[in-house]
């Protein structure tokens, strides 16, 4: 058993969240305890299946590690393979963690828990699965099963927050209940979709160009693919997965996907889905077509450099909580794409180290927003003041959550952005530096802010009797999500050397060598 | 060259089926009113049988001097048209048993003569023997679209008589039409036969007698702009009817069209090409885009119908051994999912003509079980991973790129993303609106055992499709390579 565990270990990390959904599914719908225990075994499975491999992975070694092939369609050579590099195995870590405390925040949903945890482990087995998948169709199914389940978890599940219609096109807005739930659910769901359809067709196409005989992604890698077809399929597919990545201007499903969606899913799809999109774009786009991602970095650069000032902006801007959050996520999503954009290895490294900083740091962020707003069934925040007397430990988490954002040094935020910067800084667009530094700013600036109005001056005012601090369960994600981010915030290297294995093994493919050579030798 | 009974082994399992058929109608006559139940399981076991047989009798060769070639092409089809057969039974028993109990024996015995149709046409390489064959399908499907003539008492709606009639004069005009354009072809190369016919020279009357030759055929699988019919005849036949109506049309029309297109105009496709790309666009626009606004699920399915006949008419347009082949798997995939909705329907709102969204709200509340299952037929349909539409979608663009054509990969996969907001509308109503009434649903078992088999397909061959890609893309290599 012992042996079969360790040699089909990813297997078994993709699996278990997958089976226990089936699990779910035939538990009868009045065990809701052993509903949610069967969620938290698969979660737990995972999540220790992702340290062990953490633990195995062979440093020395570098490279493709724990490789697993099953042939799924052998007539067009595509094989159900999987392996983990640098990258997937902090990516793994990262789901890992997002689930469990995920699941530990939704502990407590009273509707409907048995489809609702069935979704969410279907979910994040897809998830699991984009993160080592090594043949690209397998890849693209996996991305597909994360991104669908999406689509009911929010439309079913989701909080019945709306926006108010005005202006001039009040009218249409009526009549597609903007901001409500299930318009949410479908916008996010057909332009994601819209995504995935750019990014089949680039699969096709590379499939073809590259001999027609296998959709191995090393193959395709070792393909030389002709100029036109990378120039052409490097902006579809950086459409198809920069939609989920929420790249400007796709990222308009994102503030209304987040704000409409389930505490447990926002935590997930802010924390590991958006960056499903973003490591599309590097493992994908930019490894697989290397000769399209370096015309198309200013491209990518410039407009990630959008992202990060106008989602910092636009949070400044909001008065409801979860938006804020959320579009705080479009901003920081930026920084990840700017990362990838310098093709450096100090920006590569960030980038991946921004999607495991971001993880845990939205995800607590969420976490707290469904504690908040279960308690004082608002997300306005004019409407708070001085919730730290009532519920001093969430402030404290609260505050602790937005100083990573910010960038404060010793958190994990701190290490990402500053690589990024670094990066942004030794390639050939140096100027990207600086609007990226002044989003950090803007970010302190409406981080802080609101972080005032609601813990801290007067209040709280009498209709919110029912604060009170986090207990049970709520505490497990609190405190996880909280210690990680002081954790890996102060001693990077834990996860750094594992992204930097992979960083230097994939971006000379990619970059200019020569440039590379001088930044390796420092 | 005189015909021998060895002539008769290719068609040995068209001919079980056709004494079956005679079988039920004589049983039919020495059954006593309220046992009629058991023609139906008669039925079933004759196709299963039958079924079961195809793997072990063998049916390859030619028969009557090469008007009749079996082989693997004719075999997967046959295979097809029996599945969805036994499917449409199983799903049919209660019911007829219940709305016309003393009709059940023509019900099975058309069914079954329509089946024969299916079944014989693929291996057809004749004109003449194509229509007849055709025509044993289509006549009794006007019938069985007409069958609850007497359900709609209150006279204001014709619906049923109104679906048989137009499915029947559609059927009349369409096959007219297309004799018309064979009877040209006839002339132009004085030959029966599909494959003599490809030696004749291109002229203009030839060109017009293929043209009529499509367009006729076009009737019969909805494509535009021959598919008015098809959403008034949804709406009104009995919902079992529909299912099998939703596929056996399409099934029998793709095997004719891809033995005329194939083997008979092989060497005169020029003309056709434009014709066949501007049906194809205008299938998926006009299918993807009327089925938005419908708010009845029969008729949405319908449009839904016309759009997937696009797709699988990329697969013919192709012309490859591949693209075939895919237009196979294509079609098996659409069998499963689309009896399923229909059946899942049944269970809902058994006795209407029209199945407004409405009536599946809170769906999932009412019948957890049939609402995951609705889902999956709704999510293969659409084309989803996992789901074997996906897989079916994907080999119909593989196809289409492969032959060159990256813009019909982006237009299909773009209606494909239409797609999925009409069919995420009725997951939407059946899984985030509260249920209508509180009443539980009776799931009879026979319809619940259609509804597994079909959710077993799309989601068996969802995850591992291999089995079936191979069997369907080396059925098309043998019908290409002339092996039927």
């Amino acid at each position: 058993m012992g042996n079969f565990a360790h040699a089909h270990l990813l297997s078994i990390i993709v699996a278990a969240p997958a089976v226990a959904a089936l699990v779910v599914l035939l538990l009868p719908e009045s065990e809701r305890l052993a509903i949610r225990m069967a969620a938290l075994f698969g979660a737990l499975c995972s999540l220790a299946g992702s340290i062990e491999v953490l633990r195995t992975y062979d440093t020395a070694q570098a490279g493709l590690q724990r490789m697993e092939r099953y042939a799924l369609v052998p007539s067009m050579g595509i094989d159900l393979s999987l392996a983990v590099d640098g990258w997937g195995v902090s990516l793994l870590l990262l789901t890992g963690i997002i689930i469990t405390a995920g699941v530990f925040a939704s502990f407590t949903l009273e509707e409907r828990p048995k489809e609702f945890f069935a979704l969410l482990l279907v979910l994040v087995a897809g998830v699991f699965g984009v993160f080592v998948a090594q043949d690209i169709f397998v890849f693209f199914l996996f991305y597909e099963v994360a991104v669908l389940p999406m689509y009911l978890l929010i439309g079913v599940w989701g909080s019945h927050g709306k926006v108010e219609a005005h202006g001039p096109f009040a009218f249409i807005w009526k009549r597609f209940d903007v901001g409500g739930r299930e318009y949410a659910a479908m916008k996010l769901t057909l332009m994601l979709l819209v995504g995935s359809a750019a990014i089949l067709v680039v699969i096709i196409a590379m499939y073809f160009a590259a001999g027609g005989t296998s959709f191995d992604l090393t193959h395709l890698a070792n393909t030389k693919f002709p100029r036109e077809l990378q120039l052409w399929a490097f902006p579809l597919l950086w459409l198809g997965f920069g939609s989920l990545a929420g790249v400007f201007p796709f990222h308009t499903w994102s503030p209304d996907g987040h704000a409409a969606a389930p505490t447990a899913v926002s935590m997930l799809h802010a924390g590991v889905l958006m960056k499903l999109g973003a490591f599309g774009v590097i493992r994908i786009g930019m490894m697989l077509l290397p000769e399209g991602a370096r015309y198309w970095a200013p491209w990518v650069g410039g407009i990630a450099v959008i992202n990060v000032l106008y989602g910092a902006l636009s949070a400044m801007s909001q008065k409801d909580l979860k938006y804020i959050i959320a579009y705080s996520s479009v901003s920081h999503m930026g920084v990840v794409m700017l990362g990838a954009a310098t093709l450096t290895v100090d920006g590569w490294n960030g980038a991946i180290y921004q999607m495991f900083a971001h993880g845990m740091m939205t995800g607590l962020f969420f976490a707290l927003v469904g504690l908040i707003y279960g308690r004082a069934h608002t997300r306005l925040i004019p409407r708070m003041g001085g919730f730290a007397k009532d519920m001093p430990w969430v402030a404290g988490f609260f505050v602790l959550a937005g100083l990573s954002s910010l960038g404060l040094p010793g958190l994990a935020g701190f290490v990402a952005e500053f690589l990024v910067f670094m990066g942004a800084w030794q390639s050939a667009h140096s100027w990207w530096a600086i609007p990226g530094i002044v989003g950090a700013w803007v970010t302190a600036v409406y981080v802080l802010n609101a972080s005032r109005t609601i813990f801290f001056g007067t209040g709280p005012s009498d209709e919110f009797h029912e604060l009170r601090d986090a207990h049970g369960t709520e505490w497990v994600a609190l405190w996880g999500l909280s210690l990680c981010l002081m954790l890996f915030g102060s001693y990077p290297r834990l996860i750094l050397d594992f992204i930097h294995i992979a960083t230097n093994e994939y971006l000379p493919k990619v970059a200019l060598v020569a440039d590379q050579l001088a930044v390796l030798a420092r | 060259m005189t015909p021998t009974l060895e002539d008769l082994r290719p068609l040995s399992l068209d001919l079980a089926l056709l004494l079956g058929a005679f079988a039920v109608l004589t049983v039919d006559l020495f059954l006593p009113h309220g046992r009629k139940r058991a023609l139906g399981w008669l039925t079933l076991a004759l196709l299963l049988g039958v079924f079961t047989a195809s793997f072990f009798v063998d049916v390859s060769g030619p028969a009557f001097a090469g008007t009749y070639l079996g082989g693997p092409w004719a075999l997967m089809w046959k295979r097809i048209a029996l599945c969805a057969g036994a499917l449409t039974t199983l799903a049919s028993l209660d019911h007829v048993d219940r709305h016309f109990p003393t009709r059940q024996g023509e019900f099975y015995l058309l069914l079954l003569f329509c089946l024969t149709g299916m079944t014989i046409l693929p291996g057809v390489r004749d004109i003449i023997p194509l229509i007849i064959s055709f025509e044993l399908m289509g006549i009794p499907l006007s019938v069985l679209a007409a069958y609850a003539k007497t359900e709609d008492k209150d006279g204001v709606h014709k619906h049923a008589p109104e679906a048989g009639l137009k499915l029947y004069l559609v059927s009349a005009v369409s096959t007219a039409i297309t004799l018309f354009g064979l009877s040209l072809v006839y002339g132009m190369s004085g030959a029966t036969k599909l494959d003599a016919i490809a030696h004749a020279q291109l002229s203009p009357l030839l060109s017009v007698g293929m043209l009529m030759t499509l367009a006729g055929l076009a009737f019969k699988i909805g494509a535009v702009p021959f598919h008015m019919w098809i959403p008034d005849t949804y709406q009104g036949a009995p919902t079992p009817v529909v299912a099998f109506l939703s596929v056996a049309p399409k099934a029998s029309g793709f095997a004719a069209l891809s033995a005329i297109l194939l083997i008979a105009f092989r060497a005169n496709q020029a003309p056709l090409a434009s014709v066949l790309v501007l049906s194809i666009v205008a299938s998926l626009l006009v299918g993807n885009l009327m089925a938005l606004p419908q708010n009845d699920v029969k008729r949405m399915l319908g449009y839904s119908g016309i759009a997937q006949v696009g797709y699988m008419l990329i697969g013919l347009y192709t012309g490859t051994s591949y693209g075939v082949g895919m237009l196979l798997f294509y079609l098996t995939g659409y069998l499963v999912s689309n009896l399923g909705v229909f059946f899942v329907l049944e269970v809902v709102a058994p006795r209407r003509f029209g199945v407004d969204v409405s009536e599946l709200d809170g769906l999932v509340r009412r019948a957890p079980w049939l609402g995951l299952a609705l889902l999956m037929f709704l999510l293969s349909l659409a084309g989803i991973p996992f789901a074997v539409g996906f897989w079916a979608k994907f080999f119909i663009f593989m196809a289409a790129y492969r032959a060159g054509q990256t813009w019909l990969v982006l237009f299909g996969a773009t209606m494909a993303i239409v797609s999925l907001f009409y069919y995420l509308r009725v997951a939407r109503a059946a899984f985030m609106q509260p249920p209508a009434t509180n009443e539980t649903l009776q799931i009879r078992p026979a319809l619940a055992a259609a509804i597994i088999v079909c959710l077993l397909g799309v989601v068996g061959m969802g995850l591992y499709p291999a089995p079936f890609l191979e069997r369907a893309a080396a059925a098309a290599q043998a019908f290409l390579e002339g092996q039927g």
